[in-house]
């Protein structure tokens, strides 16, 4: 039985060693951009073009040389990749120098074994992200943001009719103290036409 | 013990007789139901005095039982700072509105003679008493600030304590003492409603405000020209005094919406020690990217090749983007003898960068207008909106030691070969030379 | 009332009678556009009256213009406090705006949504005093006059659409000067000319730090200074001859411009600011583009796909997708040329098929403005 089991942890570890060998593969012999798949699929879904930085720190993706890319990384950035390449499980606080804040959420949320496996149905990731999930706090959640193409670290983007409904709950005292001034206003503005009017008129 | 004499049983006597003598003397003497106006024996001093007393003290009124009524709601309210200090604000000037008025009401009543044979001394208490609620109040107002804010927490539950008769001084008791003078003159008030012309408050003719406007003028055929005239003026002062209102309410109410938000802009964010950090280091890194183009600039000037790529980091499909001579983006590419194809990306149409990813047919595609350019010859594809074909460029191979292994001219024959054993250290560069001949 | 209009559109045709034969052809010509007696506050402001028929509505739309103009100034204004025109902080110091500055968001996208409804209303303003005949003599000086504040209020647009430094901005930027170059081919031997142009307009070979600084001074200083200096000309010479009479038939009631009027714009005033207000408060304008655009300008990298100018320049932006490039700058000159000469050409034309043309037209600007992409697509393919 003991034996057994070790075994089968053996198993896994080495599994783990491989998928490490593969991810170390990735960033120094190949060119390949890192999941693109997730990008099609929200561009295609939306009708909105998209780009790396919905997940990444770069907009053309992981690869290259330049800030937020694999080769542009320093040693402390190295190594925090390191890290978060072995949060296999969900749940683990990473912070990858290549993903941005909604990248880092999905790894953490997910763990990038269930990332990886998501690459082959990438519709599916808006289901398994957590509904409550809003990065960039605008009241529209990742998973729709995902969905509609819009920017999830960007407040100020969103799907238009979505951010519409949302602040106008938001900000709803600001907007009826608005509209009451304006009736106030126009009400006044109405009866100093017509006392004017009644004025001239007497004349 | 004098506690519960003062804020239980006055008030509560103090209810009591205000209803059963009301009730009594609207049945008994209702003639005396009223203000006793002395309008007709002196309307100056009224008007200057009454008027601002009423459309005071009515708006105070208003103001402290609100918050009674919508505890919950008038502390949202308040919540956002600029309506708290509107709220403030209003209530000091309605305060010394009442304050102007009931000096002028008092003097009247004092010095007119002919007023002063209608005044009782009740009227003079009442007037004194008065006074001294409104100056209580605002002193308290001045000591305590925002008691706008705070009554919700004490004289609130206080007075509700007392309408479900389950009395607890334990909210006022801290409470400063022209406080607490203040609670005391208004129960006192409350009391003597029916004792003097303070009863009027029940028969404020209320449906006036509605009512079609009715004028009286004299039958007199005399008055009759002038009589169109009065009825214009009236009607018109009315629309006036509506107009004031919802102008002024609206200006108010937009500034009040306005105020929190306009004023912080002028006055500029305070960021915490991290936001301003991370600014910095934006700002940095932003001044960074911009210096790097300036180098490179630099470079191209001062250089007589400058570095591509190593050749084996070239690759066939997705091109590497440099920048040529002029400053403009060019693409690297890897042809098919292994020697590099470099093409300006700088759309010939309206100047785009065209993107470094070749499609199957060995083409780049310019985003903008779509159009297609062969990497090999540059040449656009067939009704592209691009008609001129994208540069070739001209390039060299050096080996590590600097020697020349193969180059581009300009006309576009190449020379020598990349040894495979060299293809590994071999690096790309384009020369001056090539772009001004 | 009603004579008094009468009164107002049939004097200047007399005293043209009077003055015309003795005096030059110029002088007359402007003593007609600037009538000296008429310059009066009793006259300019007391007796003006509008006619009240079914176009009234039409009066609004240049208030409403002047309203947004006054709306841009000030956050315009407010932006200023912050706004930084460096390449290198440009795009930063709109993204503090955004994050830091308290209110910084709703001014900033009230400068946007209020520049869209001041285009939108210019627009809606030069086909309505189109229709409505309103710069039949003598009011051709205010129709020039107006024709070249529409086109400040799109150059406006176009300056203010490159400060934030972002991917659209810069490369919009780009493409829309470039194609000031593709001129050069049909001018002969003055086909350098549309290059220098464009590099004059540029301060530099491509757009970049002077290209900035140029468009900042133009959109903060020069333009508005431009703006308000020909607005004061449009509004003096409307007061001066008053209101057009808007229809063919006789009108019968009119009102005061003063108070009447007045007040009446300033109430349709307000709802056009309720109406901005939440919009800027609720939809951030940058929400219409796609977000790779929003990015902060990088000059190495490519042009990312989807770039296209703001709404308001799609009319033009699309036919010049689709046709010859020829004959866009054809037709276009041959638009601003019938724009500038309206009222001379039309000058017989009655208002009902003045209003003809302004539905054939607003027609055309309104499919193209909405249905412009899938139009462009439908023809490429």
């Amino acid at each position: 039985m003991i034996d057994n089991r070790s075994q089968h942890q053996g198993g896994f570890r080495i599994f783990y060693a491989c998928l490490l060998v593969m991810g170390a593969n990735y960033f120094t012999v190949t060119a390949v951009h890192s999941y693109p798949q997730f990008q099609e699929f929200t561009e295609k879904h939306s009708g909105q073009a998209a780009n790396c930085a919905m997940c990444h720190s770069n907009g053309n993706g992981p690869t290259g040389t330049g800030p937020g890319q694999i080769d542009g990384l320093n040693e402390e950035e190295l190594k925090r990749l390191e890290e978060a390449r072995k949060a296999f499980q969900p749940g683990q606080k990473i912070d990858s120098p290549i993903l941005n804040e909604f990248g880092n959420k999905i790894v953490e949320e997910l763990g990038r074994k269930e990332v990886l496996a998501l690459v082959k149905e990438p519709e599916a990731l808006a289901t398994k992200l957590n509904k409550n999930l809003d990065t960039d706090r605008d009241g529209i959640p990742d998973a729709e943001e995902y969905l509609d193409g819009t920017d999830p670290t960007n407040k100020f983007h969103g799907h238009p009719w979505k951010m519409f409904l949302v602040n106008l709950n938001r900000y709803k005292q600001h907007i009826l103290l608005t509209f009451a001034a304006v009736l106030l206003l126009n009400y006044g503005l109405g009866h100093l036409i017509k006392g004017i009017a009644v004025l001239t008129e007497k004349r | 013990m004098i506690d519960i004499l003062l804020y239980i049983v006055l008030p509560y006597l103090a209810v009591l007789i205000c209803i059963i003598g009301s009730i009594y003397r609207i049945r008994k003497e209702p003639m005396t139901y009223s203000a006793l106006s002395s309008q007709f024996l002196e309307a100056r001093g009224l008007m200057w005095g009454s008027l601002p007393w009423h459309i005071g003290i009515s708006l105070i009124l208003i103001g402290h039982i609100l918050p009674f009524l919508f505890p919950g709601q008038w502390n949202a309210l308040l919540s956002n700072h600029a309506m708290l200090l509107a709220v403030e604000g209003l209530g000091y000037g309605l305060s010394a509105l009442c304050l102007l008025g009931l000096v002028v009401l008092g003097a009247r009543r004092l010095i007119s003679s002919r007023i002063q044979s209608v005044t009782t001394t009740m009227d003079l208490v009442i007037l004194l008493l008065l006074l001294f609620q409104v100056v209580l109040g605002m002193l308290t107002a001045m000591r305590a600030q925002y008691g706008s804010m705070w009554c919700t927490g004490t004289t609130v539950p206080y007075l509700w304590s007392l309408v479900t008769l389950n009395p607890d001084l334990s909210y006022i008791n801290d409470l400063p003492h022209a406080m607490k003078a203040h609670i005391v003159g208004a129960w006192i008030l409350v009391l003597l409603i029916p004792f003097s012309r303070l009863i009027h408050m029940f028969s404020v003719p209320i449906s006036y405000l509605t009512r079609p406007p009715q004028n009286v003028i004299w039958a007199n055929p005399r008055h009759q020209k002038e009589k169109a005239e009065v009825f214009a003026r009236d009607e018109a002062r009315r629309h006036f005094i509506k107009a004031s209102c919802g102008v002024f309410g609206g200006l108010v109410l937009l500034s009040v919406g306005a105020l929190d938000k306009i004023g912080q802009f002028f006055f500029g964010p305070r960021l915490s020690f991290s936001e301003e950090t991370e600014l910095m280091e934006s700002k940095l890194k932003r001044l960074e990217l911009t210096a790097e183009q300036r180098k490179l600039e630099v470079e191209r000037r001062e250089n007589e090749f400058i570095l591509v790529a190593a050749l084996k980091d070239l690759d066939r499909e997705e091109g590497k983007y440099f920048i040529d001579y002029q400053m403009q983006p060019a693409i690297a590419f890897k042809n098919e003898a292994g020697l590099p194809q470099l093409i300006s990306a700088k759309c010939t149409h309206l100047g785009c960068t065209v993107g470094n990813k070749a499609d199957k047919e060995g083409r780049i595609l310019c985003p903008c207008h779509v159009s297609y350019f062969d990497i090999k010859t540059g040449t656009p594809n067939q009704g592209a909106p691009a008609e001129a074909p994208l540069p070739i460029l001209g390039w060299v191979v050096l080996n590590s030691k600097g020697e020349v292994l193969a180059s581009r001219s300009k006309t576009g024959e190449i020379n020598g070969t990349i040894a495979t054993q060299d293809a590994e250290t071999a690096q790309v560069f384009i020369r001056r030379a090539d772009v001004t001949g | 009332m009603v004579e008094t209009q009468k009164v107002d559109s049939t004097e200047p045709e007399t005293g043209n009678a009077s003055t015309g034969d003795t005096k030059p052809a110029l002088f007359s010509f402007l003593l007609e556009r600037f009538p000296i007696e008429k310059m009066n506050f009793h006259y300019m402001v007391e007796k003006k009256e509008v006619p009240v028929h079914r176009m009234s509505w039409g009066y609004y739309t240049g208030g409403l213009t002047f309203f947004f103009f006054m709306i841009q100034v000030v956050t315009g204004l407010f932006l200023l406090f912050y706004y930084q025109p460096t390449v290198s902080d440009a795009f930063l110091s709109v993204e503090y705006i955004n994050n830091h500055v308290s209110a910084g968001p709703l001014i900033r996208n009230m400068h946007a949504w209020s520049s869209s409804a001041m285009i939108f209303f210019a627009t809606v303003h030069l086909i309505v005093a189109f229709a409505m005949k309103s710069f039949e003599k003598p009011r051709e000086i205010t129709w020039i006059v107006g024709v070249l504040l529409l086109f400040i209020t799109f150059t406006f647009g176009f300056t203010g659409y490159l400060l934030p430094w972002n991917q659209i901005a810069v490369n919009a930027t780009k493409v829309g000067l470039q194609s000031i170059d593709n001129l050069g081919q049909y001018l002969g031997p003055f086909s350098h000319i549309p290059v220098q142009l464009r590099e004059t307009f540029q301060g530099e070979a491509s757009v970049g730090q002077s290209t900035l600084g140029r468009f900042y001074a133009m959109h903060v200083v020069i333009l508005p200074l431009a703006l308000v200096a020909l607005l004061g000309l449009h509004l003096f010479q409307v007061q001066l001859h008053g209101m057009s009479k808007g229809v063919d038939e006789k009108t019968k009631k009119t009102e005061k411009f003063f108070t009447a009027f007045f007040f009446k714009d300033l109430e349709v005033w307000a709802y056009a600011f309720l109406a901005l207000f939440v919009l800027a408060s609720c939809i951030p304008f940058e929400s219409f583009l796609p977000f790779p655009l929003l990015e902060p300008y990088n000059a190495l990298g490519a042009t990312p796909p989807g770039i296209k100018p703001e709404w308001y320049f799609f009319f033009v932006y699309y036919p010049l997708e689709m046709f010859n490039f020829l004959f866009i700058i054809i037709a276009s000159t041959i638009v601003v040329a019938i724009l500038f000469l309206t009222p001379w050409i039309f000058k017989g034309t009655s208002r009902r098929n003045l209003r003809f043309i302004a539905l054939a037209v607003s027609a055309y600007l309104i499919v193209m403005t909405i249905f412009g992409e899938q139009i462009y697509h439908w023809w490429k393919h």
